[in-house]
């Protein structure tokens, strides 16, 4: 176990050191210049350039980089350009919401996916399966914005039972703060749940048409043992390497659900930096954001080498 | 990323064998038969909207009008008719999802051969292609439209930069594949030339997981175009697309709430058309 993990750090470390010099490098390509921007319309140039060295931007890039990254390292990303504010409290602000946000949606998609992808895997065919089957693919043709789109218009305007816009930190009032969360957190969930339900269903018919099953069903095993030990148990690995992928998903959708909810979260941070061109703030935003893709992607793997032995040893490439 | 893992599954395939119909079966399933009306109505009616409409921006007074017969998904804070705006964005967005995923698959099947053809590229490839997946598709689009300032440059930009790594590990795979096949080395040893054996027997056989999977990037695509369009981040209104129809929709919600039916029922649409089309060609063309 404890190999496998060795074997699989250099590459994780890789990514994320290459996210760094690329978050770093890439919004200094683009056009425009803070100091520039920051000193406005009226400076000198001798004004500008004390803006300039004031920030560092004046130095290599390479020396830059080290600083930046050096102080990233120990959780300092540095001062936003806009607010003049440090964009780790930037980001404290703002984290909870969208961590409240993914973490329900989280929640919402293993048992929305996992409820779907059973009820219509346990049955071979029927009318149960065929309008999952019909769910799962039309909520897959749907970005998480849309489903939410759609339930604004159902359930906060044609039926209005739910709030549609803002937020109430659950930590400051859990009773309405739910109410708000509810529907932007399912709507991210609903669209990954598709996609896990669909998964572990056609796990589930491969697996029902092994020759254990059968021999099982010979032995006379009852209807449910069989599912619930032969066929559910031999299914399940697939499903946990999706949920993984699925949600690194929900955090990207957040940053579309948020703006469509009016939730001041991370995603709305990162566009707000974005029209900002406060690229110090998108900086700090990338790079957590590709780091916990990478985390994600560690734990799934960790996860799946912990039920599948033939990973752990080795055997794929 | 949707169903990217049910492609991914397929490709596991190598390649088409017997046993699948292949391009024509597909379009007897139901998912396929559904999924190509679809497709083949929203791009008719894509291509002729001009043909009977006085373009995207004709005005009038009768500004957010519910849904009737005149305007059948009402019109917007300009009097402009809904419908009619759709499909101009359609148009809009068919053109750069093509050029985007088709840039995609040329650029990342050449980068897949040339990883195939020589170990160091291949792992040097492999190394690439995680970084680029590392990045989540809106953020990724979010540092381009930083880059080269939001607009359909920077969405096409994205959209072949986040599709490449998918379509150069399938022609990777599928190459390492087929070339050690049996009947590639019976063909060397009946002496037939290498050229001959790849354009032959090596290239069809590992351009179908390919073609399938050019279906659901073009999913992916238009999720990531309306993804960012909604931001703010992709076209700009008064242009029309459908990311940026719903980004005017969303802001006029509570006002008119009909405004947001016609651009997200025409996404609606198009994504599923794609969907089924990418699962009826799993089960034909790559079907084990």
């Amino acid at each position: 176990m404890i190999g496998y993990l060795i074997r699989r750090i250099p590459s994780a470390v890789l990514v994320l050191f290459a996210t760094s010099v690329l978050a770093f490098v890439l919004p200094r390509l683009a056009p425009g210049d803070p100091a520039t921007a920051l000193a406005g319309p009226e400076a000198t140039t001798v004004e500008i350039d004390a803006i300039r060295a004031d920030l560092g931007l004046d130095r290599p890039l390479l020396t830059q980089y080290l600083d930046w990254l050096g102080h990233a390292l120990r959780g300092d990303f540095a001062t936003s350009y806009v607010t003049g504010r440090p964009v780790v409290d930037l980001i404290a602000d703002r984290a909870g919401s969208t961590v409240q946000l993914a973490v329900l949606a989280g929640a919402l998609m293993v048992v929305l996916g996992l409820g779907l992808g059973l009820a219509a895997g346990a049955v071979g065919r029927g009318r149960v399966r065929t309008g999952i089957d019909v769910l799962c693919t039309v909520l897959l043709a749907m970005p998480a914005f849309l489903s939410g789109l759609l339930l604004v218009l159902l359930l906060g305007i044609a039926v209005p039972i739910l709030p549609v816009s803002g937020e109430v930190s659950l930590l400051d009032d859990p009773e309405i703060g739910i109410q708000y969360l509810i529907l932007p957190a399912l709507a991210l969930a609903l669209p990954q749940a598709a996609a896990v339900g669909r998964l572990l269903r056609s796990a589930m018919d491969q697996a029902r048409r092994e020759e254990y099953v059968r021999t099982a069903v010979a032995k006379g095993v009852p209807a449910r043992q069989i599912v619930v030990r032969h066929v559910l148990r031999n299914s399940l690995s697939s499903s946990l390497v999706t949920l993984g992928i699925r949600f690194g998903e929900i955090l990207g959708g957040a940053i579309v659900v948020e703006a469509v909810f009016a939730r001041s979260g991370l995603g709305e941070l990162a566009v707000t930096s974005v029209y900002q061109r406060d690229y110090v703030v998108l900086q700090a935003l990338t790079l957590i954001a590709v780091g916990i893709a990478v985390l994600t992607q560690l734990l799934t793997e960790i996860g799946l080498a912990a039920l599948d032995p033939r990973i752990r040893l080795g055997a794929t490439t | 990323m949707s169903t990217g893992s049910t492609a991914r599954t397929g490709s596991t395939a190598q390649g088409s064998t017997p046993n699948g119909r292949g391009y024509r079966g597909a379009l007897r399933r139901p998912r396929g038969i559904v999924g190509a009306a679809v497709l083949v109505v929203l791009v008719a009616a894509a291509l002729l909207v001009p043909l009977f409409t006085a373009g995207y921006d004709a005005q009038s007074t009768d500004t957010f009008a519910a849904p009737g017969w005149e305007h059948p998904f009402g019109t917007d804070e300009l009097g402009r008719d809904i419908a009619v705006r759709t499909l101009y964005g359609l148009r809009v967005d068919l053109v750069l999802l093509s050029a985007g995923v088709l840039a995609a698959m040329v650029v990342g099947t050449l980068l897949g051969a040339a990883g195939a053809l020589s170990r160091t590229a291949g792992l040097a490839l492999q190394r690439v292609l995680d970084i680029v997946q590392g990045f989540p598709s809106l953020i990724l689009g979010m540092v381009i439209a930083l880059l080269l300032g939001p607009g359909i440059g920077a969405l096409t930009v994205s959209i072949a930069i986040f599709s490449l790594p998918g379509f150069a590990r399938l022609a990777r795979a599928g190459l390492l594949a087929q070339e050690r096949r049996d009947y590639v080395l019976a063909a060397q040893t009946l002496g037939i030339s290498r050229w001959r054996v790849l354009v032959r027997h090596i290239i069809p056989n590992t351009i179908d997981p390919i073609i399938v999977h050019t279906a659901i990037a073009m999913v992916v695509a238009i999720f990531l175009e309306t993804g960012l369009s909604v931001v703010g981040l992709g076209i700009q209104p008064p242009e029309p697309s459908l990311g940026s129809l719903l980004n005017s929709g969303v802001r006029f919600l509570s006002l008119s709430p009909a405004y947001v039916l016609g651009p997200a029922l025409a996404l609606l649409l198009l994504a599923l058309s794609f969907t089924l089309l990418s699962d009826a060609l799993n089960e034909e063309v790559l079907a084990k």
